[in-house]
């Protein structure tokens, strides 16, 4: 079947119908997300009665939901150009959040979880980059149709794990304080072609899921756990369609592992 | 109508078989891990990557799947906890019970070979994840679960005749798929021990997977193009929606979740 042929088998409309109704559905996810984020915020701080509380930074946050993509987006490409330029920040260095192990307890949990977003999407970034700048040969439209929805959603995974930092009293973590990041920016600027893009997706996202899944039953919040739930099953969904992309099985696993969850050790900040 | 065959059977094969290897070893290594198990009734504390490495390792319910005297151990399950594996047990016997119909169908059966694949190697996981809960519910002192979840059987009955084409298949066991991983995100909420939310947070993402992967064959038979449904695919080929169709929602939603009273034992 050639290009051509394709085109002819789906229309526009429908292309159009499919994308419509995932971002609604995607958008009335978001209200419910939030509310998780801010309910743990909330343990947390209870937790910490020797801290005054925050109220006013907590409307602040909940009223901002609605930009979250765009303002993480932002956050981010603003934190790379403060430490390495346009790709997500090489040697993990922290920008936004100053001092040594300032993230104790479930909070260290949530750094890492906000990390490993911020990760990922600079991750797709790069590869949007990379694909325009004609690095990456002719991207098929599929992939960069799952590179761009995959990166909002994490970006708005970002976004509820820094809610939940900022409404802890902590600072938000909008670069990649990771020791690995080095080798993944290596990796990205390695790439020479879709499959190897995708290959490197595809680790970030098991690991990213496969952390939540660790994270679920071992961090100690309510609201944390729920977090984690909501998320691990929506980070593996990319790694299916990413599996099926590089032309391996979409549902590896009988039970999600977790050999790949990341260490908070990782956590340069 | 369905496409002519465009499979690699051998390559599926082979990428079955390295899925089943993969399993095993999970298995392997949680029987291994379970001998340093013997502190799994201790509370959860915050250091949790301290841990010991073998258990990093270690599949969610492989875990108890192994290891009876590690479950027993921290058998501390509730009466709620019982009801919800068996609610849990009764959307896989649901779930398996359609797929092992839908293998039957004549378009299924003589059909889009990688459909046929993929519904038997589901079939097959479900099976797995109906004994993870059995074996949960029976260690923690309750009654396996046999019986199908009784509200959506009553839906999949009223549908079953209305089934005509692969995408009348696919349309119900997406429905079911996310009944299952919506229910299960819930219960790692709900459920009063870490063991039972390592079972019920390992299984969710599973059969997210399988509903990512259902919606992006549902996409593809809608645009008429059952023949791109090979595994592998030309990417080039792609519809641009079949990139992101598959996970419409950031946060996976759990409003559609069944009580955990749902499919109990009465």
């Amino acid at each position: 079947m050639s290009t051509d042929d394709w085109d002819m088998q789906i229309s526009e409309t429908q292309l159009a119908r499919l994308t419509r109704d995932m971002d609604e559905a995607h958008q009335e996810t978001l209200p419910a997300m939030r509310a998780s984020a801010l309910d743990l915020a909330e343990e947390i701080r209870a937790r910490r009665t020797d801290e005054p509380r925050d109220a006013g930074r907590r409307r602040f946050l909940l009223g901002a939901g609605g930009a979250a993509v765009a303002l993480t987006l932002a956050a981010c490409s603003s934190s790379s150009k403060s430490t390495s330029g346009s790709s997500p920040s090489a040697g993990g260095s922290p920008a936004s959040a100053g001092a040594s192990g300032q993230y104790t307890g479930d909070l260290k949990v949530v750094a890492l979880a906000t990390a490993l977003e911020n990760q990922a999407v600079g991750a797709y970034q790069a590869a949007l980059q990379a694909a325009q700048a004609g690095k990456l040969g002719t991207v098929p439209p599929a992939v960069a149709n799952f590179v761009t929805t995959a990166m909002a959603q994490h970006a708005d995974h970002a976004k509820a794990w820094n809610a939940v930092l900022t409404g802890a009293g902590k600072p938000a973590i909008t670069d990649v304080p990771l020791s690995n990041q080095a080798d993944t920016t290596a990796a990205l600027g390695k790439a020479a072609s879709v499959g190897d893009v995708a290959k490197l997706a595809l680790q970030l996202e098991d690991q990213a899921a496969q952390t939540y899944l660790f994270a679920a039953y071992n961090v100690t919040s309510p609201a944390g756990i729920a977090t984690a739930a909501t998320i691990a099953p929506v980070e593996a969904m990319h790694a299916a369609i990413l599996n099926y992309v590089l032309g391996q099985y979409p549902v590896p696993d009988d039970f999600l592992p977790v050999d790949k969850a990341a260490s908070p050790t990782l956590l340069t900040v | 109508m369905m496409a002519t065959e465009h499979i690699d059977s051998r390559l599926l094969e082979e990428l079955t078989e390295q899925s089943q290897d993969l399993n095993s070893d999970a298995l392997r290594i949680t029987r291994g891990a379970l001998i340093d198990f013997g502190q799994a009734a201790e509370p959860v504390g915050r250091r949790w990557w301290q841990r010991g490495g073998a258990l990093a390792g270690v599949a969610g319910m492989a875990a108890l799947l192994g290891g009876s005297r590690a479950f027993a151990a921290s058998a501390s399950a509730s009466a709620d906890d019982i009801m919800a594996l068996q609610t849990a047990a009764s959307i896989e016997n649901l779930a398996i019970s359609v797929y092992q119909t839908a293998a039957t169908l004549p378009f299924i059966k003589d059909g889009n070979k990688t459909v046929a694949a993929f519904i038997a190697k589901t079939t097959t996981q479900h099976q797995a994840h109906a004994q993870a809960f059995n074996s949960a519910a029976t260690q923690a002192g309750g009654q396996a679960q046999n019986s199908p979840d009784p509200k959506y059987k009553a839906v999949v009955d009223q549908a079953l005749p209305t089934i005509k084409t692969p995408a009348d298949v696919v349309k119900l066991a997406i429905t079911l798929e996310d009944v299952a991983a919506q229910t299960y995100t819930k219960n790692v909420s709900q459920v009063s021990n870490a063991d039972l939310r390592k079972l019920f947070a390992s299984v969710a993402p599973v059969e997210a997977q399988h509903r990512a992967t259902l919606l992006a064959v549902q996409a593809l038979l809608a645009g008429n193009a059952a023949d791109l449904i090979t595994i592998p695919v030309d990417p080039a080929k792609l519809p641009a929606a079949a990139g992101s169709v598959g996970f419409p929602d950031a946060f996976y939603k759990t409003d559609m979740a069944s009580p955990i009273s749902e499919g109990a034992v009465k």
